[in-house]
């Protein structure tokens, strides 16, 4: 295990293109803090998505260049936006319909844990005894696809995919997609799939960190970017 | 579980959401679909669509709309879709004037029409839980009355409160004044009524606009149905 | 012989008598579309079409607008446009004061039958009747006394299908006035011409004839609008009680925060208050904020807090604590986490009369523990219920005197689904202006739901001084 601790992974950038590859033309995505706010910078070119935000804007534009913030003018992680033509603004009521109703395609989530199962827990960690639940609930059961961007393992080196969530859960068996620092793993809500490997790693030593069996897929290959 | 979204890249619905006509606006559209018209008295009615369903022959639909309560001579209502016997039922809290009648009335006089009532507030929820994603709601206005015959009741505050499940439709015909290509929606005074909230409730949303703009064209600030909900524009006549 | 019976305009300026100042009032079809053009357009008193238009009167056309009634109609200076279903939930939310609908029958104990006739038996028209009866505190019917024919339109017992059970309060009609008691209908007011005689005669229900029995009369009342500018923010708040709970926006960020309100109800001192409100102050220990930003947590270091209902309640970083997150580490507070979107669906719920409804967030997770759990079409839900306040202190860009209130950008979020939800509704602004300077289309928050203004002092700052 140690060797594999020390081994290089992927950086974040790396896991916000391949996370950017699975947004569809034309779709509405809400992404959440962290990684999955980098993913906007790494749609491939041609292709046209949506940001929703729970701040109540559709249609977000790109980060506010410096001495550009508007307070008025902001995503839900707090980072000011630019303005661009299209957008529209609403409030959270109207912001929640959109989520909880189906009409957001996909969201690009952190998480804590994910289990065997597409089980999602990222709103609360035991040992503080209070957490932020903010949009992620309601994202994770009404968004029509859920993505997890995440590391693979904790700062203790744990496997944050696991067999059952131990944390508190956000959402049950909602999750179909895991892009982590070391692999791609597709879940169907009965088991996981590894699909791909960062370079370097074999399946065998991705399985290792990971506390869920892993279904190697047959055609399992290289991270794709 | 969720699943991973289709990339279609020709999908027209997705990619620019203009329309060249009613007819091609409503492709899709099947016999016995259920069709939520906007519309309230003779004000924002998507006439140009409804003359587009008239012409597809789709029959057996259901109808959930305010209701054909006036008939100004040229117009083209719900009524007439109804006259032409491509309507099989209709949900609606004012289906026909009880004084001028009409097609709607003479059918379900004949029983060639169902007729289903749902007070006006009711059905706006219904359809708002639909779009919004919420199962069912507890309101209290019809306790009391036929309304609530049939379904569960709960006291809340002291009062009976009666339980109405989300209602969708597999379409949405509406009217707009103006929409950017994205389809940002605007609309003029209470042609907007029922609009906003069948936006959200059906499976295809297309919408009948007197003029379309560029994205920037439309205030963000005026915005009133925002364009996640919309998935094809056809102009006006 | 008796005497003519009255015109529609006669009736609406009888039934104008039983307005006042500032009211609210909800117009069904027909009959009621008269009111409006009964009163001088500054009598500032709203009303409310099931049609969208709030602040409607009757005259000339706005290009696109109709009343209740499908006639055209124009808006009063400040009026708005809404849709449909918020309509319902203004009506159902309990948000206007008079109900006025012409049935076409009413019974002795109050029940009411809406424009349904035996001609179309069997098929009934409630429209908004359903929902207007419902929420207003008086329902007043307006209705010719007899049906074409002879029929009485005041009966013992409705021969149909009734839209409303015991709701109407007052029956006016083209010859008379009478109360619904609870022991039954009482003849107060007669049209000139007719004696009480005559009205027991033509009317198919018993009828008392109260002893203090007038003749019917047309002088329309003096109305003002309520003034709703206050002068500051100890003024706005000053009637905050020990306990209340307060609906507070703050998505996060210092945009769409009631700072100087804030400031306000920390000078006020009032004790133990029970924060709704989507943070519980976390902008100066987050990435939204700076350290010294007013949010929530000076109304918890002024130990005025003991609840929290809140999403995101402690900071993003644990080794950041905000003030909340101590005051509840210590024990001194309540807290409630309830998701985001839950959350506004409840305050949603809570202004537009929605007892509860379910959800399918959280089910099957620590948060959905303890509620009912539900399956509708195959799929989980958790019953959540509406949520109200006391108070609300929302922040907007700029508002008219009448309180209409538009946002700005992402500052919008919680503030006008909160301005729904409360008792008493304060809003900050940068601005007041006069009535019709805010666009018809452009409200977003209408002023019926505003009781209170106030302008953010242009000498206020945002900031503690540090």
């Amino acid at each position: 295990m140690e060797s594999l601790a020390d081994k290089e992974r992927l950086p974040r950038e790396i896991m916000a293109m391949r996370v950017a590859k699975e947004l569809p033309d034309g779709s509405y995505v809400n992404l959440g803090i962290g990684i999955p706010t980098m993913v906007s910078s790494f749609v491939p070119e041609g292709r046209t998505v949506f940001y929703h935000s729970e701040s109540g804007i559709l249609n977000c534009g790109p980060l506010a260049e410096e001495g550009n913030e508007d307070i008025d003018l902001i995503n839900a992680g707090g980072q000011y936006l630019e303005p661009v033509g299209g957008m529209s603004f609403f409030d959270s009521a109207e912001a929640f319909a959109m989520i909880r109703g189906g009409h957001v395609d996909v969201t690009v989530l952190g998480s804590h844990q994910v289990s065997a199962t597409g089980d999602l827990a990222n709103w609360m960690l035991p040992q503080r005894g209070v957490g932020n639940v903010g949009g992620a609930m309601d994202l994770a059961t009404g968004a029509s696809g859920v993505i997890v961007a995440m590391e693979h393992t904790d700062r203790n080196g744990e496997p944050k995919i696991v067999q059952e969530c131990t944390f508190p859960l956000t959402g049950k068996g909602c999750v179909y997609l895991i892009v982590t620092d070391l692999a791609v793993i597709e879940c169907d809500g009965q088991g996981l799939t590894l699909k791909e490997v960062a370079p370097g790693w074999t399946p065998e030593e991705v399985q290792q960190l990971t506390g869920a069996k892993l279904t190697i897929s047959p055609d399992i290959r290289e991270f794709e970017l | 579980m969720t699943s991973a979204p289709e990339n279609s890249p020709g999908d027209p619905t997705k990619q620019g959401k203009l329309y060249s006509s009613a007819l091609a606006a409503l492709e899709g559209i099947s016999n016995d679909a259920t069709v939520l018209v906007a519309g309230f008295a003779g004000c924002g009615i998507p006439q140009k669509l409804l003359r587009g369903l008239a012409e597809s022959g789709v029959s057996g639909l259901t109808l959930i709309c305010q209701g054909a309560w006036i008939q100004e001579p040229g117009d083209f209502t719900v009524a007439d879709l109804v006259g032409s016997g491509q309507v099989k039922k209709m949900i609606s809290p004012m289906p026909f004037h009880p004084v001028h009648g009409g097609a709607v009335k003479e059918q379900w006089e004949s029983g060639e029409l169902e007729i289903e009532i749902v007070s006006q507030g009711v059905l706006a929820e219904r359809l708002r839980a639909g779009g919004a994603g919420i199962g069912g709601v507890f309101l209290p206005s019809s306790s009391g009355t036929r309304f609530a015959e049939g379904k569960e009741v709960r006291q809340y505050d002291g009062c009976e409160h009666v339980l109405e499940l989300a209602l969708k439709a597999d379409f949405a015909l509406l009217r707009a004044q103006a929409a950017d290509t994205l389809g940002n929606m605007v609309y003029d005074g209470t042609a907007r009524n029922w609009n906003p909230t069948m936006a959200m409730a059906a499976g295809v949303t297309v919408v009948e606009v007197d003029a379309v703009h560029h994205p920037g064209g439309i205030d963000p600030e005026l915005v009133i149905t925002q364009a996640i909900f919309i998935d094809r524009l056809v102009l006006s006549d | 012989m008796p005497g003519t019976h009255l015109e529609p305009a006669s009736v609406a300026q009888r039934v104008s008598q039983e307005l006042f100042s500032g009211a609210v009032v909800a117009l069904g079809p027909g009959l009621p579309c008269y009111l409006p053009d009964a009163l001088p357009d500054t009598s500032g008193v709203w009303f409310i079409a099931d049609s969208g238009a709030l602040g409607s009167k009757g005259g000339e056309a706005h290009g696109s607008a109709v009343d209740a009634g499908e006639n055209s109609a124009s808006l009063l200076s400040g009026g708005s446009f809404t849709g449909v279903v918020d309509v319902a939930g203004i009506l159902r939310g309990g948000h206007t004061d008079i109900a006025v609908l012409q049935p076409s029958q009413v019974a002795a104990n109050g029940d009411f039958v809406h424009w349904t006739s035996e001609e179309t038996a069997g098929l009934f028209a409630p429209g908004s009747a359903v929902d207007m009866a419902y929420g207003a505190a008086t329902v007043i019917a307006v209705m010719p006394h007899q049906y074409p024919g002879g029929r009485s339109n005041i009966v013992s017992q409705c021969s149909l299908p009734v839209d409303g059970a015991g709701r109407v309060n007052i029956i006016i009609t083209d010859v008379s006035v009478i109360k619904v008691t609870a022991a039954g209908l009482e003849l107060v007011e007669t049209a000139p011409g007719w004696t009480a005689e005559e009205i027991i005669a033509i009317t198919d229900a018993p009828l008392t004839v109260s002893s203090d029995l007038k003749g019917m009369t047309f002088n329309v009342p003096t109305l003002e609008p309520t003034n709703k500018v206050y002068s500051s923010a100890i003024e706005a708040l000053s009637d905050v009680l020990e306990g209340s709970i307060i609906n507070v926006d703050g998505f996060a960020g210092p945009g769409g925060m009631a700072h100087y309100l804030m400031v306000g109800l920390r000078d006020l001192g009032v004790k133990k208050l029970q924060l709704i409100s989507n943070t519980a102050g976390v902008a100066r220990v987050s990435a939204f904020g700076v350290p010294n930003i007013i949010d929530h947590s000076i109304l918890v270091e002024n130990n005025q807090v003991v609840k929290a209902t809140a999403s995101y309640p402690v900071s993003p970083s644990a080794s950041r604590p905000s003030a909340f997150e101590e005051a509840y580490n210590r024990g001194e507070t309540e807290l409630e986490v309830v998701p985001q979107g839950t959350l506004a669906e409840r305050l949603r719920s809570g202004g537009a009369g929605v007892a509860a409804f379910y959800t399918p967030t959280g089910a099957g997770t620590l948060l959905g523990e303890g509620k009912e759990a539900r399956i509708i079409d195959g799929k989980d839900y958790i019953l959540e219920t509406g949520l109200r306040a006391d108070f609300c202190i929302i922040r907007g860009y700029k508002a008219d005197t009448l309180g209409n209130v538009v946002y700005k950008g992402t500052s919008r979020n919680f503030n006008p689904v909160m301005a729904t939800a409360a008792e008493i509704t304060v809003v900050e602004v940068d601005e007041i202006v006069e009535p019709g300077q805010l666009g018809p289309e452009e409200i977003v928050t209408p002023g019926l739901f505003v009781n209170r203004i106030v302008v953010r002092p242009a000498d206020f700052s945002a900031y503690l001084e540090i």
